[in-house]
């Protein structure tokens, strides 16, 4: 009867609150609990997951005394940034402002202040959500995720980490430390471009590109698409039409025409029906490398 | 202070069991397992047997009665059928998780057409009017047929459109879901802070169900955190508080999570099939109206929105023949009530819809064939339903759309449809009204009268007692205008007293815009009585005669003064004359005067609305508004400048996003009862300030206190129809269904464009 049961205000199961000081006694803690344990990590996906007892952990694994997980560090390879960086400081940080406004972009785009406040990158990636607005921009800055586990310290691409249907690349006793997010390339324009109903809502539709031109043709182009299959993709047809062409209006239009069979929106999915996800990826597509055609134009 | 945000020593938390199905018998009930817990519970065999109707506006003659305070036949998914109380929220919860129930579960209708069909399942099989129990046949809880003139006007029109339409079933969203705290007392009463729009009505309700003797019962004015006609009726929260208080003999307090809050009122979805008739002079000939509201598992108002809505329809524009047939039709959902223009914003949507289309065929403007029908100063007005009639002494419709118009540049706006890019733009205009207060000459079917009691303290300062809630929207700071203004002070020697129903006299309630028309004219009405007696008591001190001395403020001083004109050292300040009251022993000045507004006089709003549709995405965004509104004298322009920005929110979020559909599957709401799946626009989603207009047409209300009318529902009742107007524009494509979803959009132009 979960009428009775599901709420947003009470959490009325009882759990186990633990708050590892290193990574070595997290995962301990996970590799004891299993199943069992969940992380918390800013808490805004999994607190109402709790209220609305679509979790129900007996542990609840809060990193936040880790030290460093909250990092943004400038490195010579791009930036490093901890997985409990808040998203409101990914949104505000100069560096990643200059450098990587995409990643600024994306993160602005996320629910309200307060949200931001509260919720992580890592949290966002690792929710496994097909709509989440950090997954697209590491997906076409090809962002390498860093896990921590039994074993010590590993890395992952993004794009093996999402596997689909809410599940991701860990196993027992592992999980997300922070991510390397590389500079795009010299002279790059990108762009983020979203629909839901309102400017609060979770995304129907999200869209990143990264685009560089080079003697007036494209030479680098990457887009990848968020909440239009069951986890986020890349647009690798719409991609390989680009490099290479003019970036004229027709080029574009023949383009965005390869989204629909990129993407693979679920029936059951209750927020639109598949044909608006398909004809909206489409447009922010074309939304998405425009703008980004646009800015790597001002590149002198 | 919110009723939310209160407590009490020794308070227990009180949560609701709520049905798992939209139609069942509650065969059995075990509570063993909350009570092992250390929970108090209650079940629908532990509350009074009352049959009553939540809402005590109308008279009982009009007031049909279909609610327990707990029942074992439940009618919707999140239904009341019993409750626990614990120490804190979480024990509560947990006992209410250990109550276990059997149902027999039984057909469920989730539409009010599919509801009136011979096999659905009887929803209510008997329902009271009084002392008679009715029976009810198809679902149909009530009806009402009204037919005015002769049909051949319609018969004979040059032009007849005739249309389906279906509005959407909207959730009110307010800020503060509803809240009660119950404290029992040691005489046998209660006491009672709660999420309400009326204290009084609240009060007699619970005397209704409870026998508690009137004067025992006191229920106190605590900050609403927004309504919107949510709490007209007294909410199922508070009379299950109040039966949990009673049994465990402490202070109860609940508070609805958003979940169950959502599934515990919303607007009425309404489906019309409207024609309308013109004649190739310009003017209307009649129309035929069929009305089918689904008023969800209970009745709230449902007979008096009948009347309202053929009196909204009707009051619009002048019809030379009306026919109207009303059904309100029981359904197996979360029961309707009054939202924010009260049937009023839809079928506004619908009429300000068609005149669109009939203007086209008879290839007038849309503006000029509004003007050349509208109903404005000296017609008979009935708005608020058959039963409250009066004539209209104010109307500022032809400054709105002229000024509008003008400030558009209407009739210069680019040709509708002509557009075939992706970004399409279109203007569109609607107008409406809403009724200040249900007040008229003769008694009708509505209460509607409040009072107030104001007296002068010791310095010269003044108290103002009035039992009318505010909801926010500064309709006591409007009050304290008032009385500010009559006595000639400034607005800060005005105190608001905290109050309740022991120290109030009665007010029905703050619905229907009538707080600063009717409430206000209470409070004229008692700053006037006070004033007649500071003159007699100063003509006293000053040897002047009442009716001859004059009131004047002393800025310099701070203190008003009451003086003999011309007529040197005859003048004494208010401290002065409410000290030599106090030392002579001639009393307090003061008054407490009940008071009925002669007439429900109509607001008149107009919208002019500009649109852009990404035919790519299918949404629309606004790009500019320009709103006239006539509410009389402005009595706090900011504030009414605010209610038409509200009305613009509500209204496009009516337009474009909201509504609750049900899954026949579960039963239960397609969005679970989330808020995170029931959208409503941000600042963001709006416009920017400056290209939102509101201006205020020059009119005056003789009726009204200083000559003001309300405006909190005209605000809102324009904007559907407005909205839709213009993405017609836009786009070339009308829509029948509200809301105009993006999906929608796309879907129609794949439709007209492939």
């Amino acid at each position: 009867m979960t009428i009775n049961k599901v709420n947003t205000h009470i959490v009325p199961i009882e759990f186990e609150y633990h708050a590892p000081g290193s990574l070595d006694e997290a995962v301990g803690l996970l590799e004891r609990y299993g199943e069992e344990a969940q992380i918390l990590a800013g808490g805004t996906d999994l607190i109402p997951q709790m209220k609305q007892r679509k979790a129900e952990p007996k542990h609840v694994v809060n990193i936040k005394r880790i030290p460093g997980l909250a990092c943004i560090e400038e490195t010579p390879d791009g930036f490093r940034i901890g997985a409990l960086a808040k998203l409101r400081a990914v949104e505000l940080s100069p560096q990643i402002k200059e450098k990587i406004p995409l990643l600024s972009e994306a993160a602005q785009s996320i629910g309200s202040v307060q949200i931001r406040n509260l919720g992580t990158i890592g949290g966002n990636i690792c929710n496994a959500s097909p709509s989440a607005d950090m997954a697209t921009p590491l997906l076409v800055l090809d962002a390498t995720v860093h896990i921590y586990g039994r074993d010590g310290a590993k890395t992952c691409s993004i794009a093996e980490f999402f596997q689909g249907g809410g599940d991701i690349n860990l196993g027992r006793g592992e999980f997300v430390t922070g991510f390397t997010v590389p500079f795009p390339p010299v002279g790059a324009g990108s762009a983020f471009e979203k629909v839901g109903w309102t400017t609060f809502d979770i995304a129907t539709v999200n869209v990143a590109a990264v685009v560089t031109l080079k003697g007036g043709k494209i030479d680098h182009c990457s887009i990848a698409l968020g909440a239009c299959s069951p986890a986020p993709v890349r647009g690798v047809l719409a991609e390989a039409a680009l490099i290479g062409k003019e970036p004229s209006a027709e080029a574009l239009e023949e383009a965005v025409e390869f989204i629909a069979a990129c993407v693979e929106p679920r029936e059951r999915w209750r927020r639109a029906p598949p044909e608006y996800r398909r004809r909206s990826s489409k447009a922010l597509a074309m939304d998405a490398l425009s703008r980004a055609i646009e800015r790597a134009r001002r590149f002198p | 202070m919110f009723a939310s945000d209160m407590s009490l020593p020794n308070m227990l938390y009180g949560r609701v069991l709520k049905s798992a199905h939209s139609h069942a018998r509650v065969k059995a009930m075990d509570v063993a397992g909350a009570e092992a817990m250390g929970a108090v519970t209650l079940t629908p065999d532990e509350v009074p047997d009352v049959v009553y109707c939540p809402r005590l506006v109308s008279i009982p003659e009009a007031t049909y009665r279909d609610w327990r305070v707990l029942t074992d036949k439940p009618r919707y998914v999140g239904e009341p059928i019993g409750a626990v109380a614990a120490e804190s929220e979480e024990e509560a919860q947990r006992a209410l998780e250990a109550v276990e129930v059997e149902y027999e579960v039984l057909g469920a209708s989730f539409d009010a057409l599919d509801a009136m069909r011979p096999e659905a399942e009887a929803i209510h099989e008997r329902i009271y009017l009084e002392d008679d129990l009715l029976d009810v046949e198809s679902n149909v809880g009530c009806a009402l047929d009204i037919t005015e003139g002769d049909p051949k006007a319609l018969e004979d029109a040059d032009v007849v459109i005739e249309r389906t339409y279906r509005t959407n079933r909207r959730y009110h969203n307010q800020l503060e879901p509803k809240s009660v705290l119950v404290r029992p007392e040691p005489d046998g009463g209660v006491s009672i802070w709660s999420t309400t729009q009326t204290i009084h009505n609240t009060r007699l309700l619970i005397h209704d169900i409870y026998g508690i003797p009137v004067g025992k019962i006191r229920v106190y004015k605590v900050a609403l955190g927004g309504s919107f006609g949510s709490s007209i009726h007294v909410n199922p929260v508070v009379n299950i508080a109040v039966g949990l208080a009673l049994k465990s003999g402490r202070p109860v307090k609940m508070s609805y999570t958003r979940e169950e809050d959502i599934r515990d009122h919303c607007s009425y979805q309404m489906i019309f099939k409207l024609k309308l008739g013109a004649n190739r002079d310009g003017k209307l000939a009649g129309g035929r109206l069929e009305a089918y509201l689904d008023i969800g598992a209970h009745q709230i108002q449902a007979y008096p929105l009948l009347g309202c809505v053929v009196g909204w329809w009707v009051s619009l524009y002048k019809l030379p023949y009306v026919e109207y047939t009303g059904k309100a039709v029981y359904t197996n959902k979360v029961p309707s009530c009054a939202f924010r223009g009260y049937g009023n914003p839809q079928i506004t949507w619908v009429v300000e819809t068609m005149m669109d289309e009939l203007a086209g065929e008879l290839g007038v403007d849309p503006l000029d064939f509004r003007l050349n029908n509208y109903i404005g100063e000296g017609d008979l007005f009935w708005g608020q339903g058959p039963s409250v009639k009066s004539i209209i002494r104010s109307c500022g419709v032809e400054e709105i759309l002229t000024k509008g118009a003008e400030m558009v540049d209407w009739y210069n706006r680019p040709k509708a449809g002509a557009q075939t890019g992706r970004f399409r733009r279109g203007w569109g205009v609607g107008r409406g009204y809403h009724t200040s207060s249900a007040g008229a000459p003769v008694p009708s079917s509505i209460v509607d009268f409040g009072g107030a009691m104001l007296k002068m303290n010791e310095d010269g300062t003044f108290d103002y007692v009035s039992a009318l809630m505010d909801h926010g929207c500064g309709t006591q700071d409007a009050h304290v205008k008032i009385v500010a203004e009559e006595l000639c002070v400034p607005v800060e020697k005005v105190n608001i007293i905290k109050a309740d129903t022991g120290t109030t006299i009665y007010d029905v309630c703050t619905h229907a815009s009538r707080g600063v028309y009717s409430g206000g004219g209470a409070a004229l009405k008692v700053a006037g009585k006070v004033k007649t007696q500071i003159r007699e008591f100063a003509g006293r001190i000053l040897d002047a005669y009442p009716h001859a001395v004059r009131i004047r403020y002393d800025e310099e001083g701070d203190r008003t003064v009451v003086y003999a004109e011309g007529i040197e050292g005859r003048e004494v300040t208010y401290r002065e004359v409410a000290e030599t009251a106090r030392h002579k022993n001639w009393g307090t000045v003061s008054a407490l005067e009940s008071y009925r507004q002669p007439s429900c006089p109509p607001h008149f709003t107009g919208y002019f609305i500009e649109v852009e549709v990404d035919t790519w995405t299918g949404k629309v965004k606004p790009l500019r508004v320009v709103a006239g509104a006539d509410i009389g004298t402005v009595i706090n322009p900011l504030l009414a400048a605010g209610q038409v920005h509200g009305g613009m929110a509500q209204g496009w979020s009516m337009s474009l996003l909201e509504d609750t559909p049900y899954d026949p599957e579960t039963g239960d709401l397609v969005n679970g009862g989330s808020i995170a799946n029931y959208k409503v626009p941000t600042s963001n989603d709006l416009l920017d300030l400056d290209d939102f207009t509101v201006f205020f047409a020059d009119t005056y209300e003789p009726t009204g206190p200083f000559g003001a009318k309300g405006l909190g529902e005209g605000a809102l009742n324009p904007v559907a129809g407005t909205v839709a107007n213009a993405i017609q524009d836009a786009l070339g494509v009308r829509f029948f269904e509200l809301p105009i979803t993006p999906i929608k959009v796309l879907e129609a132009l794949r439709e007209k464009e492939g």
